[in-house]
């Protein structure tokens, strides 16, 4: 047990120690400083208070260019001030070049709407901003003038443009309440955050823990290390190592990133979005933690086992494809199940031990497995990782010992027999 | 007394092909075991199985009268032939770490490294990369790694390969300050004249089986003189005229003879000291590289 921990710790110190690590770190750190801000910054950048000048031709429609003026005379915070009406097109046209306003209306009779057609002109076409808020604007507009028309009263009015007070909630087979849909949105986002965390998590420790146990077999440290260790003790001990390696950087990451959101001049961002953190179920990050643990484990010890077959690193993006190709799957298959978790694709997946670290916690999040779902994906995932734990262990232990060209699964079998492991 | 090492009729065979076959040899304790062989003939196998890297098809390795196990870890070290250190990591670090995983503690290990570093006058390297220095340098770490951790047995592939002979001596004598401790060792090389200045007793492997066993001076024994060196003053006229003389070759100022038997050797100095004086005579014992070349060679004609 205790050689276990001087693997771990050596495995930890080295890799808190290279450079790669550092820099890798750095980066990410820095990435989550500005996306923590982000929301922020868009505000500030997007929302210049710019009010914009839009012209009209004097004598066109004047009762909408009154009722226009009086909708924005109403705002608070209007962005459109429409500018005196001018004679003549080129006027107005000369106007924007000069930028004297932004754009112009122009109206043209549609007896079959009984509303004129509205142009707006501008430089820009596509320029949402104005064009949104004249659009929004000349609604309210015709709707007030045929209001009046009809002679509808005020009350009917507001009864008319209430929306109808429609709601949505999840039924759900136990006696868990159904979740509301703000809930929902606040799971599908933890959902996405989770399947990416462990996507990325499996990729890049995956990869280091390959490239590690290759590098020592090519430097041939190993034949010191495995005539030391228990290759079972190493191969566990690497795998940690790194893993709490991992959870560092990760930790260092998610804390930048959860500083810069609670800054001050972020808090009300998060709540603007819609995103409520107190809607999260605790009961879905015991299952996130359970799954991510699940799925690291099964992967890094995959990692291991490839790079143990393989001497020279340079051959290593290779031989770790098909489990690239693996994860990727999982990945893919629970990005498009995050909004249809009742798929059959998706719930063969969540039973997949290869798939089932990113399917799984997405049912859970997002849809309604029953219990013993849950429960069967679980324990499928478990029992793949004790035993291709046993399987890695069994092809590190040969695999290590074999050099030159990387063996094929005959020669790799022959060996095993060989090496009695 | 128990021995530190004993190899039991060991057998291994990879698929069809036998890599060892019936090896059986012990070491004593502060001896040095050589172990020679042509590329192929099974050494590598052999250490791997006395490291408990792989298991041997059939008989045993026998540590201190004890089969192999995990306890038998720590007491065994290891100097692979091909060198292997983490180049990126510094010297203590890794060593440390090495001696760790023998299952010294942290503080003997540090104390350890520091005195080989001295006996080899280079505790600067203490906190170097490994990749900073020299391929003679590294050598030296790659020793200490594998004795750092005070091995009852330890398994020598190699040792000297590479290096100057300044750097060859200091191992050297490390290697025998080692056995005089008390250390058993297994040492493999294909340079003989280290053979005969370390080890007592051999065993020289070819493809698999060994073929010759036992200590260095009744191995001699075994190959007849069959080399004479003789040099007199004046040129020495007629030697291949001399029966049983098979070649003779001027070497400075005498002559270097092979012969049939031992007897010749006296016919050939009555043959020299008939033309005057002779300076010098000798009957030379066989070189382990003869028998070795004898051995291995006539067996792969």
């Amino acid at each position: 047990m205790s050689k276990l921990g001087t693997v771990i710790r050596f495995t930890l110190l080295n890799k808190l120690r290279s450079r790669s690590f550092v820099v890798m770190t750095v980066i990410f750190v820095i990435l989550s400083m500005v996306l923590g801000n982000l929301p922020y910054l868009i505000e500030q950048l997007g929302s210049e208070d710019k009010v914009h000048s839009v012209g009209y031709m004097a004598g066109q429609h004047p009762e909408i260019v009154q009722a226009l003026q009086a909708y924005y005379a109403s705002r608070e915070k209007a962005d459109i001030r429409l500018e005196p009406g001018a004679s003549s097109e080129e006027e107005l046209k000369r106007l924007v070049q000069e930028g004297e306003i932004s754009g112009y209306l122009t109206f043209r009779d549609n007896p079959a709407a009984g509303f004129p057609t509205v142009t707006y002109h501008s430089k820009n076409a596509l320029d949402s901003g104005p064009s949104r808020s004249l659009s929004d604007a000349l609604r309210a507009v015709k709707i007030d003038l045929l209001a009046r028309d009809v002679g509808l009263t005020e009350e009917a009015k507001a009864r008319l443009l209430s929306p109808v007070d429609f709601r949505s909630e999840q039924v759900l087979t136990e006696e868990k309440s159904g979740r509301t849909p703000a809930e929902q949105v606040a799971n599908i986002g933890l959902a996405y955050v989770l399947v990416i965390l462990l996507f990325m998590s499996i990729m890049i420790t995956g990869q280091l823990i390959a490239t590690e146990v290759t590098a020592e077999k090519s430097s041939r440290v190993m034949e010191i290390i495995v005539t030391s260790v228990p290759p079972l003790t190493q191969m566990f001990g690497k795998v940690l190592g790194t893993f709490f390696a991992a959870i560092i950087q990760i930790g260092v990451i998610v804390g930048a990133l959860l500083v810069n959101l609670s800054l001050p001049h972020n808090s009300g961002i998060l709540a603007g979005i819609g995103i409520d953190l107190e809607a999260l179920d605790p009961r879905i990050a015991v299952y996130a933690i359970v799954f991510f643990l699940a799925g690291f484990f099964l992967y890094a010890m995959l990692y291991a086992a490839i790079g143990s077959i393989v001497s020279r690193t340079e051959e290593l993006g290779q031989a770790t494809a098909p489990i690239t190709v693996l994860s990727l799957a999982g990945f893919y298959i629970a990005m498009f199940g995050l909004n249809t978790p009742d798929s059959p694709l998706v719930v063969f997946s969540s039973y997949f031990p290869f798939f089932a670290p990113f399917i799984a916690v997405l049912r859970e999040t997002v849809g309604a497995p029953a219990w013993w779902e849950s429960v069967l994906s679980l324990a499928i995932l478990l029992v793949s990782i004790l035993a291709l734990g046993w399987l890695s262990a069994k092809i590190y232990r040969t695999g290590v010992l074999m050099y030159g060209k990387r063996p094929t699964l005959k020669e790799l079998i022959k060996a095993m027999k060989a090496y009695k492991v | 007394m128990v021995k530190p090492l004993t190899v039991d009729r060991i057998v291994k065979h990879y698929g069809d092909k036998t890599a060892v076959n019936g090896l059986s040899f012990e070491v004593s304790e502060g001896e040095i075991y050589g172990l020679l062989g042509a590329n192929g003939a099974g050494k590598t196998t052999t250490m791997r199985m006395i490291l408990g890297l792989i298991m041997p098809d059939e008989g045993e390795v026998r540590y201190f009268g004890k089969p192999y196990g995990k306890e038998q870890l720590s007491m065994l070290g290891y100097l692979p032939e091909e060198r292997g250190l983490y180049p990126k990591i510094r010297v203590s670090d890794q060593l440390i770490y090495l001696a760790q995983l023998r299952g010294m503690s942290r503080r003997d290990a540090d104390a350890s490294l520091r005195r080989w570093l001295e006996k080899f006058e280079v505790p600067e390297y203490y906190g170097k990369k490994v990749e900073e220095l020299s391929k003679g340098n590294q050598q030296k770490i790659q020793f200490i790694a594998a004795v750092i951790h005070r091995p009852k047995i330890v398994i020598l592939d190699e040792a000297f390969s590479g290096l100057d002979p300044v750097n060859v001596e200091l191992l050297k004598t490390a290697v025998k300050e080692l056995r005089d401790s008390g250390t058993s060792m297994v040492f493999s090389t294909h340079r003989m004249e280290h053979v005969e200045e370390l080890c007592e007793n051999i065993t020289i492997l070819d493809r698999s089986r060994p073929v010759l066993q036992g200590s260095i001076r009744e191995i001699k024994k075994r190959f007849p003189r069959e080399r004479v060196v003789i040099a007199a003053d004046q040129p020495i006229q007629g030697l291949e005229t001399v029966p049983g003389v098979r070649s003779v070759t001027k070497e400075g100022d005498g002559y270097a003879l092979v012969i049939d038997s031992p007897e010749t050797a006296q016919a050939v100095l009555r043959h020299a000291l008939a033309q005057g004086p002779v300076r010098h005579f000798e009957l030379l014992e066989p070189t382990l590289n003869e028998i070795f070349i004898k051995t291995v060679g006539e067996r792969h004609e």
